[in-house]
Protein backbone atom coordinates (compact mmCIF):
# COMPACT_ATOMS: atom_id res chain seq x y z
CA UNK A 1 0.00 0.00 0.00
CA UNK A 2 1.44 3.45 -1.02
CA UNK A 3 1.16 5.87 1.77
CA UNK A 4 2.31 9.74 1.63
CA UNK A 5 5.42 10.83 2.86
CA UNK A 6 3.72 13.18 5.08
CA UNK A 7 0.81 12.34 6.92
CA UNK A 8 -0.26 15.58 8.74
CA UNK A 9 1.27 19.05 8.11
CA UNK A 10 0.42 22.16 10.37
CA UNK A 11 1.04 25.43 9.64
CA UNK A 12 1.37 28.68 12.21
CA UNK A 13 -1.51 26.90 14.60
CA UNK A 14 -1.92 28.95 17.98
CA UNK A 15 -5.18 28.39 20.52
CA UNK A 16 -5.82 30.98 22.98
CA UNK A 17 -8.01 29.42 26.00
CA UNK A 18 -9.06 32.33 28.17
CA UNK A 19 -7.90 34.99 27.20
CA UNK A 20 -4.15 33.00 27.32
CA UNK A 21 -2.42 31.68 24.26
CA UNK A 22 -0.83 28.20 24.81
CA UNK A 23 0.94 28.00 21.89
CA UNK A 24 1.37 29.97 18.53
CA UNK A 25 2.93 30.07 15.25
CA UNK A 26 3.25 26.29 15.52
CA UNK A 27 4.82 24.73 12.17
CA UNK A 28 5.69 21.47 11.60
CA UNK A 29 5.05 17.72 9.54
CA UNK A 30 4.62 14.37 10.58
CA UNK A 31 6.22 12.06 8.31
CA UNK A 32 5.31 8.33 7.54
CA UNK A 33 7.00 5.96 9.97
CA UNK A 34 7.67 8.96 12.87
CA UNK A 35 7.49 8.79 16.90
CA UNK A 36 7.05 12.60 17.86
CA UNK A 37 7.18 13.22 21.51
CA UNK A 38 5.07 15.97 22.88
CA UNK A 39 6.12 17.49 26.24
CA UNK A 40 6.23 20.05 28.70
CA UNK A 41 4.95 20.78 32.12
CA UNK A 42 1.06 20.04 33.20
CA UNK A 43 -1.41 22.51 31.44
CA UNK A 44 0.96 23.49 29.08
CA UNK A 45 -1.40 22.55 26.25
CA UNK A 46 -0.71 18.98 25.18
CA UNK A 47 -4.16 17.35 25.78
CA UNK A 48 -5.43 20.68 23.20
CA UNK A 49 -2.81 20.80 20.74
CA UNK A 50 -3.35 16.44 20.25
CA UNK A 51 -7.12 17.51 19.98
CA UNK A 52 -6.68 19.86 17.07
CA UNK A 53 -4.37 17.43 15.41
CA UNK A 54 -7.18 14.68 15.84
CA UNK A 55 -9.63 17.02 14.42
CA UNK A 56 -11.54 17.61 17.76
CA UNK A 57 -11.11 21.56 18.42
CA UNK A 58 -10.47 23.91 16.24
CA UNK A 59 -6.99 26.13 16.18
CA UNK A 60 -7.90 29.97 16.85
CA UNK A 61 -5.06 30.30 14.16
CA UNK A 62 -3.25 28.71 11.56
CA UNK A 63 -4.35 25.38 9.72
CA UNK A 64 -3.73 21.62 9.16
CA UNK A 65 -3.71 19.75 6.20
CA UNK A 66 -3.95 16.00 5.77
CA UNK A 67 -3.98 13.84 2.81
CA UNK A 68 -5.51 11.03 5.43
CA UNK A 69 -9.06 10.49 5.45
CA UNK A 70 -10.93 10.51 8.88
CA UNK A 71 -11.77 9.12 11.14
CA UNK A 72 -10.58 5.24 10.06
CA UNK A 73 -7.15 6.34 9.94
CA UNK A 74 -6.77 8.12 12.89
CA UNK A 75 -7.01 6.99 16.46
CA UNK A 76 -6.89 8.57 19.92
CA UNK A 77 -6.11 6.90 23.03
CA UNK A 78 -7.80 9.48 24.96
CA UNK A 79 -6.16 10.69 28.61
CA UNK A 80 -9.57 9.94 30.44
CA UNK A 81 -9.75 6.60 28.08
CA UNK A 82 -13.48 6.64 27.29
CA UNK A 83 -14.49 2.72 27.88
CA UNK A 84 -17.82 1.29 27.78
CA UNK A 85 -17.16 0.72 31.59
CA UNK A 86 -20.10 -2.42 31.37
CA UNK A 87 -19.00 -3.69 28.60
CA UNK A 88 -16.55 -7.02 28.72
CA UNK A 89 -13.05 -5.88 28.17
CA UNK A 90 -13.11 -8.07 25.03
CA UNK A 91 -15.98 -6.41 23.85
CA UNK A 92 -14.12 -2.95 24.02
CA UNK A 93 -11.40 -4.40 22.66
CA UNK A 94 -13.60 -5.30 19.38
CA UNK A 95 -15.72 -2.05 19.15
CA UNK A 96 -12.02 -0.59 18.10
CA UNK A 97 -12.54 -2.67 14.88
CA UNK A 98 -16.28 -1.13 14.29
CA UNK A 99 -15.14 1.25 11.70
CA UNK A 100 -14.01 -2.02 9.44
CA UNK A 101 -18.06 -3.39 9.34
CA UNK A 102 -21.45 -2.20 9.14
CA UNK A 103 -24.27 -1.70 11.92
CA UNK A 104 -26.18 -4.90 10.51
CA UNK A 105 -22.91 -7.36 10.67
CA UNK A 106 -21.78 -6.02 14.43
CA UNK A 107 -25.34 -6.05 15.85
CA UNK A 108 -24.98 -9.44 16.57
CA UNK A 109 -21.39 -9.82 17.48
CA UNK A 110 -18.10 -9.10 16.12
CA UNK A 111 -16.41 -11.50 13.24
CA UNK A 112 -14.11 -14.26 14.50
CA UNK A 113 -10.91 -12.77 12.67
CA UNK A 114 -11.24 -9.43 14.49
CA UNK A 115 -11.98 -11.62 18.31
CA UNK A 116 -8.86 -13.35 17.46
CA UNK A 117 -6.86 -10.05 16.64
CA UNK A 118 -8.57 -8.58 19.71
CA UNK A 119 -7.45 -11.75 22.02
CA UNK A 120 -3.83 -11.63 20.67
CA UNK A 121 -4.10 -8.08 22.05
CA UNK A 122 -5.27 -8.81 24.94
CA UNK A 123 -2.57 -11.39 25.44
CA UNK A 124 0.29 -8.86 24.32
CA UNK A 125 -1.00 -6.30 27.05
CA UNK A 126 -1.39 -9.27 30.15
CA UNK A 127 -4.97 -9.11 30.08
CA UNK A 128 -6.02 -12.29 28.45
CA UNK A 129 -7.19 -13.50 31.86
CA UNK A 130 -9.82 -10.35 32.37
CA UNK A 131 -11.38 -10.71 28.53
CA UNK A 132 -14.77 -11.45 30.21
CA UNK A 133 -14.76 -8.93 32.91
CA UNK A 134 -16.58 -5.61 33.10
CA UNK A 135 -14.29 -2.79 32.28
CA UNK A 136 -15.48 -1.11 35.19
CA UNK A 137 -13.64 -3.82 37.16
CA UNK A 138 -10.86 -3.64 36.17
CA UNK A 139 -7.58 -1.33 37.69
CA UNK A 140 -6.25 1.91 36.17
CA UNK A 141 -2.83 0.97 34.67
CA UNK A 142 -5.38 -2.42 32.88
CA UNK A 143 -8.45 0.03 31.79
CA UNK A 144 -5.28 2.21 30.46
CA UNK A 145 -3.94 -0.77 28.20
CA UNK A 146 -7.31 -1.66 27.38
CA UNK A 147 -8.13 1.91 26.15
CA UNK A 148 -4.68 1.24 24.01
CA UNK A 149 -5.95 -2.20 22.96
CA UNK A 150 -8.67 -0.91 21.00
CA UNK A 151 -7.10 2.04 19.53
CA UNK A 152 -4.78 -0.66 18.22
CA UNK A 153 -7.54 -2.84 16.73
CA UNK A 154 -8.29 -0.29 14.48
CA UNK A 155 -5.37 0.27 13.03
CA UNK A 156 -4.75 3.72 12.25
CA UNK A 157 -2.43 5.29 9.96
CA UNK A 158 -1.86 8.46 12.27
CA UNK A 159 -2.29 7.03 16.10
CA UNK A 160 -2.57 10.08 18.39
CA UNK A 161 -1.80 9.09 22.49
CA UNK A 162 -2.47 11.55 25.41
CA UNK A 163 -0.23 10.48 27.68
CA UNK A 164 -0.75 6.79 27.06
CA UNK A 165 1.74 5.37 30.37
CA UNK A 166 0.68 7.81 33.14
CA UNK A 167 -0.74 4.89 35.27
CA UNK A 168 1.46 2.15 34.14
CA UNK A 169 4.68 0.90 35.89
CA UNK A 170 7.91 1.66 34.63
CA UNK A 171 8.09 -2.35 32.81
CA UNK A 172 4.66 -2.06 31.45
CA UNK A 173 4.97 1.81 30.35
CA UNK A 174 8.38 0.84 28.35
CA UNK A 175 6.41 -2.47 26.69
CA UNK A 176 3.45 -0.31 25.80
CA UNK A 177 5.91 2.22 24.10
CA UNK A 178 7.72 -0.29 21.98
CA UNK A 179 4.27 -1.80 21.04
CA UNK A 180 3.26 1.64 19.83
CA UNK A 181 6.17 2.71 18.25
CA UNK A 182 6.59 -0.80 16.60
CA UNK A 183 3.53 -1.52 15.47
CA UNK A 184 3.13 2.05 13.96
CA UNK A 185 6.59 2.37 12.90
CA UNK A 186 6.41 -1.08 10.71
CA UNK A 187 2.56 -0.56 9.43
CA UNK A 188 4.03 2.65 7.75
CA UNK A 189 2.00 5.17 10.07
CA UNK A 190 3.08 7.62 12.87
CA UNK A 191 2.84 8.39 16.50
CA UNK A 192 2.13 11.26 18.54
CA UNK A 193 2.47 10.90 21.75
CA UNK A 194 2.65 13.35 24.94
CA UNK A 195 4.66 12.15 27.31
CA UNK A 196 6.22 13.39 30.59
CA UNK A 197 9.52 10.98 31.69
CA UNK A 198 12.66 12.53 29.62
CA UNK A 199 14.21 9.27 29.50
CA UNK A 200 11.14 7.60 27.41
CA UNK A 201 11.09 10.77 25.32
CA UNK A 202 14.59 10.49 24.30
CA UNK A 203 14.26 6.82 24.07
CA UNK A 204 11.51 6.20 21.38
CA UNK A 205 11.26 9.84 19.85
CA UNK A 206 12.16 10.99 16.20
CA UNK A 207 10.78 14.32 16.76
CA UNK A 208 10.46 15.61 19.92
CA UNK A 209 8.08 18.98 20.15
CA UNK A 210 8.00 21.09 23.33
CA UNK A 211 5.68 23.78 24.56
CA UNK A 212 7.15 26.35 26.61
CA UNK A 213 4.51 27.42 29.33
CA UNK A 214 5.78 31.05 29.69
CA UNK A 215 6.09 31.75 25.93
CA UNK A 216 3.11 30.44 24.00
CA UNK A 217 5.66 30.70 20.68
CA UNK A 218 9.03 29.76 22.22
CA UNK A 219 8.13 25.95 21.49
CA UNK A 220 11.11 24.04 20.25
CA UNK A 221 11.24 20.98 17.60
CA UNK A 222 14.22 18.47 18.14
CA UNK A 223 15.52 15.90 15.73
CA UNK A 224 17.23 13.39 17.35
CA UNK A 225 16.15 10.67 15.51
CA UNK A 226 14.95 12.10 12.21
CA UNK A 227 13.77 9.71 9.24
CA UNK A 228 15.37 10.60 5.90
CA UNK B 1 -2.36 33.93 41.98
CA UNK B 2 -1.04 35.21 44.84
CA UNK B 3 -4.17 35.63 47.14
CA UNK B 4 -3.63 34.77 50.78
CA UNK B 5 -6.19 33.07 52.93
CA UNK B 6 -7.05 35.96 54.63
CA UNK B 7 -8.12 37.47 50.75
CA UNK B 8 -10.24 34.48 50.53
CA UNK B 9 -12.23 35.54 53.74
CA UNK B 10 -12.89 38.85 53.38
CA UNK B 11 -13.67 38.09 50.12
CA UNK B 12 -16.62 35.47 51.57
CA UNK B 13 -17.85 38.02 53.73
CA UNK B 14 -18.50 40.24 50.92
CA UNK B 15 -21.06 37.70 49.44
CA UNK B 16 -24.24 38.82 49.54
CA UNK B 17 -26.27 37.32 51.77
CA UNK B 18 -29.21 35.51 49.08
CA UNK B 19 -25.77 33.92 47.64
CA UNK B 20 -26.64 31.13 50.36
CA UNK B 21 -29.81 29.96 48.84
CA UNK B 22 -29.38 27.71 45.94
CA UNK B 23 -31.57 25.69 44.03
CA UNK B 24 -31.79 23.13 47.15
CA UNK B 25 -32.17 25.81 50.00
CA UNK B 26 -34.93 27.69 47.99
CA UNK B 27 -36.86 24.76 47.43
CA UNK B 28 -36.28 23.43 50.39
CA UNK B 29 -37.55 26.08 52.14
CA UNK B 30 -40.89 26.56 49.98
CA UNK B 31 -41.20 22.99 50.73
CA UNK B 32 -41.27 23.37 55.18
CA UNK B 33 -43.52 26.79 54.31
CA UNK B 34 -46.60 25.15 52.34
CA UNK B 35 -45.76 21.86 54.76
CA UNK B 36 -46.43 24.58 57.49
CA UNK B 37 -49.16 25.96 55.99
CA UNK B 38 -51.01 23.12 55.57
CA UNK B 39 -51.58 22.17 58.68
CA UNK B 40 -54.23 24.31 60.03
CA UNK B 41 -56.55 22.87 56.97
CA UNK B 42 -55.67 19.22 57.88
CA UNK B 43 -59.27 18.31 60.39
CA UNK B 44 -60.36 15.51 62.17
CA UNK B 45 -63.97 14.47 62.69
CA UNK B 46 -64.34 16.58 65.49
CA UNK B 47 -65.57 14.77 67.63
CA UNK B 48 -64.17 13.69 71.01
CA UNK B 49 -63.08 9.55 69.74
CA UNK B 50 -61.29 7.03 71.49
CA UNK B 51 -58.42 6.79 68.93
CA UNK B 52 -56.37 4.32 70.84
CA UNK B 53 -59.39 2.07 72.19
CA UNK B 54 -61.00 2.09 68.75
CA UNK B 55 -57.45 0.77 66.74
CA UNK B 56 -57.00 -1.97 69.07
CA UNK B 57 -60.36 -3.06 69.07
CA UNK B 58 -60.42 -3.41 65.25
CA UNK B 59 -56.51 -4.84 65.28
CA UNK B 60 -57.33 -7.86 68.21
CA UNK B 61 -59.56 -9.13 65.31
CA UNK B 62 -56.68 -9.94 63.18
CA UNK B 63 -55.33 -12.23 66.06
CA UNK B 64 -54.62 -15.19 65.44
CA UNK B 65 -54.77 -15.44 61.66
CA UNK B 66 -56.81 -18.15 59.94
CA UNK B 67 -54.14 -20.66 58.79
CA UNK B 68 -57.02 -23.11 57.93
CA UNK B 69 -56.89 -20.38 54.29
CA UNK B 70 -52.88 -20.48 53.57
CA UNK B 71 -53.35 -23.01 50.38
CA UNK B 72 -56.00 -20.39 48.34
CA UNK B 73 -53.84 -17.27 49.51
CA UNK B 74 -50.65 -19.02 48.23
CA UNK B 75 -52.20 -19.62 44.87
CA UNK B 76 -53.97 -16.51 44.95
CA UNK B 77 -49.98 -14.87 45.82
CA UNK B 78 -48.80 -17.01 42.85
CA UNK B 79 -50.91 -15.32 40.45
CA UNK B 80 -50.35 -12.06 41.72
CA UNK B 81 -46.80 -12.29 41.38
CA UNK B 82 -47.61 -13.84 37.76
CA UNK B 83 -49.42 -10.76 36.71
CA UNK B 84 -46.45 -8.82 37.50
CA UNK B 85 -43.87 -10.90 35.84
CA UNK B 86 -45.95 -10.70 32.40
CA UNK B 87 -46.62 -6.68 33.05
CA UNK B 88 -43.08 -6.25 33.91
CA UNK B 89 -41.70 -7.70 30.71
CA UNK B 90 -44.54 -6.19 28.37
CA UNK B 91 -43.75 -2.92 29.73
CA UNK B 92 -39.84 -3.45 29.55
CA UNK B 93 -40.34 -4.14 25.99
CA UNK B 94 -42.69 -0.89 25.37
CA UNK B 95 -40.69 0.94 27.39
CA UNK B 96 -37.34 0.61 25.58
CA UNK B 97 -38.66 1.82 22.23
CA UNK B 98 -40.97 4.87 23.61
CA UNK B 99 -37.93 5.67 25.73
CA UNK B 100 -35.82 6.35 22.55
CA UNK B 101 -38.51 9.09 21.80
CA UNK B 102 -38.06 10.43 25.05
CA UNK B 103 -34.30 11.29 25.41
CA UNK B 104 -33.22 14.36 24.52
CA UNK B 105 -29.70 13.27 23.22
CA UNK B 106 -31.47 10.51 20.87
CA UNK B 107 -34.61 12.16 19.88
CA UNK B 108 -35.42 15.03 17.15
CA UNK B 109 -37.69 17.63 19.70
CA UNK B 110 -41.09 17.18 17.66
CA UNK B 111 -40.77 12.87 18.44
CA UNK B 112 -39.36 14.54 22.34
CA UNK B 113 -42.18 16.20 23.18
CA UNK B 114 -45.00 14.25 22.36
CA UNK B 115 -43.45 11.10 23.79
CA UNK B 116 -43.05 12.88 27.15
CA UNK B 117 -46.63 14.24 27.14
CA UNK B 118 -48.23 10.73 26.91
CA UNK B 119 -45.94 9.72 29.52
CA UNK B 120 -46.85 12.69 31.99
CA UNK B 121 -50.51 11.44 31.00
CA UNK B 122 -49.95 8.07 31.68
CA UNK B 123 -48.18 8.62 35.13
CA UNK B 124 -51.08 10.74 36.02
CA UNK B 125 -53.42 8.39 35.99
CA UNK B 126 -53.26 5.76 39.40
CA UNK B 127 -52.82 2.05 38.73
CA UNK B 128 -55.85 1.26 40.65
CA UNK B 129 -58.13 3.21 38.32
CA UNK B 130 -56.34 1.87 35.06
CA UNK B 131 -57.43 -1.60 36.72
CA UNK B 132 -61.15 -0.44 36.33
CA UNK B 133 -60.50 0.25 32.82
CA UNK B 134 -58.80 -2.67 31.87
CA UNK B 135 -61.62 -4.65 33.86
CA UNK B 136 -64.36 -2.90 32.41
CA UNK B 137 -62.78 -3.82 28.59
CA UNK B 138 -61.89 -7.46 29.22
CA UNK B 139 -63.52 -8.38 32.50
CA UNK B 140 -62.91 -9.45 35.86
CA UNK B 141 -59.71 -11.68 34.90
CA UNK B 142 -55.75 -11.94 35.95
CA UNK B 143 -55.35 -10.21 31.28
CA UNK B 144 -57.12 -6.54 33.05
CA UNK B 145 -54.46 -6.82 35.97
CA UNK B 146 -51.59 -7.44 32.95
CA UNK B 147 -53.14 -4.98 30.99
CA UNK B 148 -53.15 -2.31 34.03
CA UNK B 149 -50.01 -2.89 35.40
CA UNK B 150 -48.55 -3.05 31.58
CA UNK B 151 -49.83 0.54 31.01
CA UNK B 152 -48.83 2.16 34.63
CA UNK B 153 -45.34 0.52 34.32
CA UNK B 154 -45.02 2.14 30.86
CA UNK B 155 -45.15 5.52 32.52
CA UNK B 156 -42.60 5.30 35.11
CA UNK B 157 -40.18 2.91 33.09
CA UNK B 158 -39.98 5.03 29.77
CA UNK B 159 -39.42 7.82 31.95
CA UNK B 160 -36.27 6.26 33.88
CA UNK B 161 -34.62 4.42 30.60
CA UNK B 162 -35.09 8.14 28.66
CA UNK B 163 -33.12 9.92 32.04
CA UNK B 164 -30.60 6.88 32.08
CA UNK B 165 -29.73 7.38 28.26
CA UNK B 166 -29.63 11.21 29.13
CA UNK B 167 -27.54 10.47 31.95
CA UNK B 168 -25.19 7.88 30.99
CA UNK B 169 -21.45 8.05 29.84
CA UNK B 170 -21.29 9.28 26.59
CA UNK B 171 -17.92 9.62 26.64
CA UNK B 172 -17.11 6.08 25.17
CA UNK B 173 -20.30 6.46 22.71
CA UNK B 174 -18.01 9.62 21.10
CA UNK B 175 -15.13 7.33 21.15
CA UNK B 176 -16.12 5.17 19.28
CA UNK B 177 -17.86 7.73 17.00
CA UNK B 178 -14.24 9.05 16.06
CA UNK B 179 -12.90 5.61 15.68
CA UNK B 180 -15.34 5.12 12.61
CA UNK B 181 -18.34 3.61 13.92
CA UNK B 182 -21.44 4.57 12.73
CA UNK B 183 -24.37 5.79 14.88
CA UNK B 184 -25.98 2.28 15.72
CA UNK B 185 -22.63 0.59 16.87
CA UNK B 186 -21.95 3.97 18.74
CA UNK B 187 -24.82 3.45 20.70
CA UNK B 188 -24.75 -0.71 20.95
CA UNK B 189 -20.77 -0.86 22.43
CA UNK B 190 -20.48 2.80 23.72
CA UNK B 191 -23.44 4.01 24.96
CA UNK B 192 -26.04 0.76 25.70
CA UNK B 193 -22.93 -0.78 27.66
CA UNK B 194 -22.69 1.91 30.07
CA UNK B 195 -26.88 2.34 30.46
CA UNK B 196 -27.95 -1.40 30.20
CA UNK B 197 -27.42 -2.13 34.15
CA UNK B 198 -28.81 1.13 35.63
CA UNK B 199 -31.71 0.34 33.05
CA UNK B 200 -31.72 -3.59 34.49
CA UNK B 201 -31.79 -1.68 38.06
CA UNK B 202 -34.93 -0.02 37.23
CA UNK B 203 -36.77 -3.23 35.57
CA UNK B 204 -35.79 -5.04 39.30
CA UNK B 205 -37.29 -2.01 41.13
CA UNK B 206 -40.43 -1.75 38.89
CA UNK B 207 -41.09 -5.91 39.25
CA UNK B 208 -41.25 -5.32 43.22
CA UNK B 209 -43.31 -2.69 42.86
CA UNK B 210 -45.65 -4.08 40.51
CA UNK B 211 -45.96 -7.05 42.86
CA UNK B 212 -46.86 -4.84 45.22
CA UNK B 213 -49.65 -3.17 43.16
CA UNK B 214 -50.57 -6.35 41.44
CA UNK B 215 -51.82 -7.23 45.34
CA UNK B 216 -54.11 -4.52 45.59
CA UNK B 217 -55.45 -4.16 41.88
CA UNK B 218 -57.54 -7.20 42.70
CA UNK B 219 -59.44 -5.31 44.85
CA UNK B 220 -61.14 -3.54 41.70
CA UNK B 221 -61.74 -7.43 39.90
CA UNK B 222 -58.30 -7.49 38.35
CA UNK B 223 -56.95 -10.49 39.30
CA UNK B 224 -54.64 -11.95 42.18
CA UNK B 225 -54.47 -11.86 45.98
CA UNK B 226 -55.82 -8.09 45.85
CA UNK B 227 -59.91 -9.89 45.13
CA UNK B 228 -59.08 -12.39 48.54
CA UNK B 229 -58.43 -9.01 50.27
CA UNK B 230 -61.97 -7.51 49.01
CA UNK B 231 -63.90 -10.92 50.25
CA UNK B 232 -62.51 -11.18 53.83
CA UNK B 233 -62.83 -7.44 54.44
CA UNK B 234 -66.23 -7.32 52.97
CA UNK B 235 -67.81 -10.18 54.94
CA UNK B 236 -68.22 -10.04 58.55
CA UNK B 237 -65.92 -11.64 61.15
CA UNK B 238 -63.36 -12.51 58.60
CA UNK B 239 -60.47 -10.09 59.80
CA UNK B 240 -58.37 -13.29 60.84
CA UNK B 241 -58.18 -14.29 57.61
CA UNK B 242 -57.31 -10.98 56.19
CA UNK B 243 -54.68 -10.59 58.54
CA UNK B 244 -53.08 -14.09 57.07
CA UNK B 245 -53.31 -13.03 53.36
CA UNK B 246 -51.39 -9.47 54.68
CA UNK B 247 -48.95 -11.75 56.45
CA UNK B 248 -48.73 -13.62 53.20
CA UNK B 249 -48.10 -10.76 51.11
CA UNK B 250 -45.57 -9.23 53.72
CA UNK B 251 -43.52 -11.97 53.48
CA UNK B 252 -43.19 -12.23 49.35
CA UNK B 253 -42.53 -7.91 49.55
CA UNK B 254 -39.70 -8.78 52.19
CA UNK B 255 -38.20 -11.07 50.29
CA UNK B 256 -38.17 -9.32 47.40
CA UNK B 257 -37.33 -6.25 48.67
CA UNK B 258 -34.75 -7.70 50.17
CA UNK B 259 -32.96 -9.82 47.34
CA UNK B 260 -34.06 -6.42 44.61
CA UNK B 261 -31.89 -4.28 46.87
CA UNK B 262 -29.24 -6.65 47.36
CA UNK B 263 -29.17 -7.35 43.50
CA UNK B 264 -29.12 -3.42 42.55
CA UNK B 265 -26.62 -2.67 45.07
CA UNK B 266 -24.29 -5.25 43.70
CA UNK B 267 -25.01 -4.02 40.25
CA UNK B 268 -23.84 -0.38 41.12
CA UNK B 269 -20.81 -1.41 43.14
CA UNK B 270 -19.73 -3.38 40.06
CA UNK B 271 -20.45 -0.48 37.83
CA UNK B 272 -18.78 2.00 39.63
CA UNK B 273 -15.97 -0.29 40.09
CA UNK B 274 -13.57 -0.64 42.43
CA UNK B 275 -10.29 1.02 40.23
CA UNK B 276 -9.77 3.62 43.03
CA UNK B 277 -8.45 1.19 45.58
CA UNK B 278 -6.24 -0.88 42.84
CA UNK B 279 -2.72 -0.31 42.58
Amino acid sequence: MSRPSTLLEARNIGLRLDERWLFRNLSFSIPTGAFISLTGPSGVGKTSLLRILYGELSPTEGELSSPLEKPSSQAMIFQDLQLAEGAATLTNVLSGSLGRHSSVKTFFGFPQIEKKQGLALLLQFGLERKSSQWASTLSRGERQRLAICRSLLSRPTLLFADEPVASLDSEWADKTLCTLHDSQIKTGGSIVCSLHDELQVQQFSNYILRLNPSDPSAWTWEEPNPIF
Amino acid sequence: MGRTQSDLLDMESKMPWHSRFDLLGITFLIFLGSALGALPSIEGSGRDLDYLGNLSRFLSQFFPPDWSILDRTLSGLLETVQIALVSTLLAIALSFVISLGASRNIAPAWVLWPTRMLLNMIRTIPSLLWALVAVVIVGSNSLAGVIALTLYSVGYLAKFFSETFESADLSAQHALKSLGAGPLQAFQYGLWPNARPIIWSHCLWMLEYNIRSASIIGYVGAGGIGLHLKLYAESADSWNKFSLVLLCILVVVTILDFTGEKIRHAIRQKLEGSNQTKP
